[in-house]
């Protein structure tokens, strides 16, 4: 999650805080952390899901370009996060294989939610296997 | 039918709250970890030049692109670019900013995956 700050007279808004679960350099599982099971609430039926945590711990990095790249500059701050996000609404529903050799490897169906909230330029829910599960 | 066909057509809605701080890292939730571990995908996005196991559907990647940070796994997934405002609390003056945020990448991930142990497991997981 990247904060930013607006200054008086600067059309172009200002990074401030980069904040994920990783230590520096990212080279593992990438920015993600285990929660608990009821963290997440998925109808994949109805189109809607929720992912809800609080007081997930986290590093700020101040801006994405240290958090992927330098790591030091400025050292990075460790916090807590809680948020919840919600998908709701089914547009479309698709079935995808993707056998890509570099952005594939998995089969799925997914769906797109409406444009309703304009909060967000791309979600998608869905169920899909990769790796081993891919057949 | 293509993912692309779709990709303009989206919506997601997020409330944040953070708290910054040096001495605020709070263990409850890694305590709760199992002693298995996940494995990455292979590869990366080209767009972050391929070393970090992960892909940005419809931002620096296909649409259609993997959008899980977790192989070897069977299981729900969820994706939102979002921006909106966030509200910044220092815990040790109480202050709080409303500052926005813009296109952040939030996922969920739930299911059995094999892990490094060659076993398979359940898990529920965010990228945040």
């Amino acid at each position: 999650m990247d904060v930013y700050q607006l200054r008086a007279g600067d059309p172009t808004p200002t990074p401030i805080h980069d904040l994920n679960p990783s230590t520096f350099p990212p080279v593992g599982l990438f920015w993600t952390v285990q929660l608990p099971e009821d963290s997440i609430e998925v109808q994949l039926g109805k189109g809607s899901a929720s992912l809800q945590a609080w007081d997930v711990p986290i590093l700020d990095y101040g801006n994405i370009l240290n958090a992927l790249f330098n790591g030091d500059n400025p050292p990075p701050v460790p916090g807590s996060v809680s948020f919840k996000v919600v998908w709701s609404g089914v547009n479309q529903r698709v079935k995808i294989r993707n056998t890509d050799p570099t952005f594939g490897g998995f089969a799925g169906e997914f769906v797109s939610d409406p444009l309703a909230t304009s909060s967000s330029t791309f979600a998608e829910i869905g169920h899909e296997r990769n790796g081993s599960f891919f057949p | 039918m293509t993912r692309r066909q779709f990709a303009r057509s989206v919506a997601g809605t997020a409330v944040f709250g953070g708290a910054l701080g040096a001495g605020l890292l709070k263990p409850g939730i890694a305590k709760e970890r199992e002693s298995f571990t996940p494995v990455p995908i292979p590869g990366g996005s080209p767009g972050l030049g391929g070393a970090f196991h992960v892909f940005a559907p419809n931002l620096l990647d296909p649409p259609d692109a993997e959008p899980i940070t977790i192989t070897n796994m069977n299981g729900f997934v969820g994706l939102a670019y979002i921006s909106g405002m966030v509200t910044q609390t220092n815990i040790q003056t109480g202050e709080t900013l409303r500052l926005p945020f813009l296109n952040s990448d939030m996922r969920f991930m739930q299911g059995v995956f094999r892990g490094a142990d060659g076993e398979v497991h359940r898990g529920s997981f965010a990228l945040v």
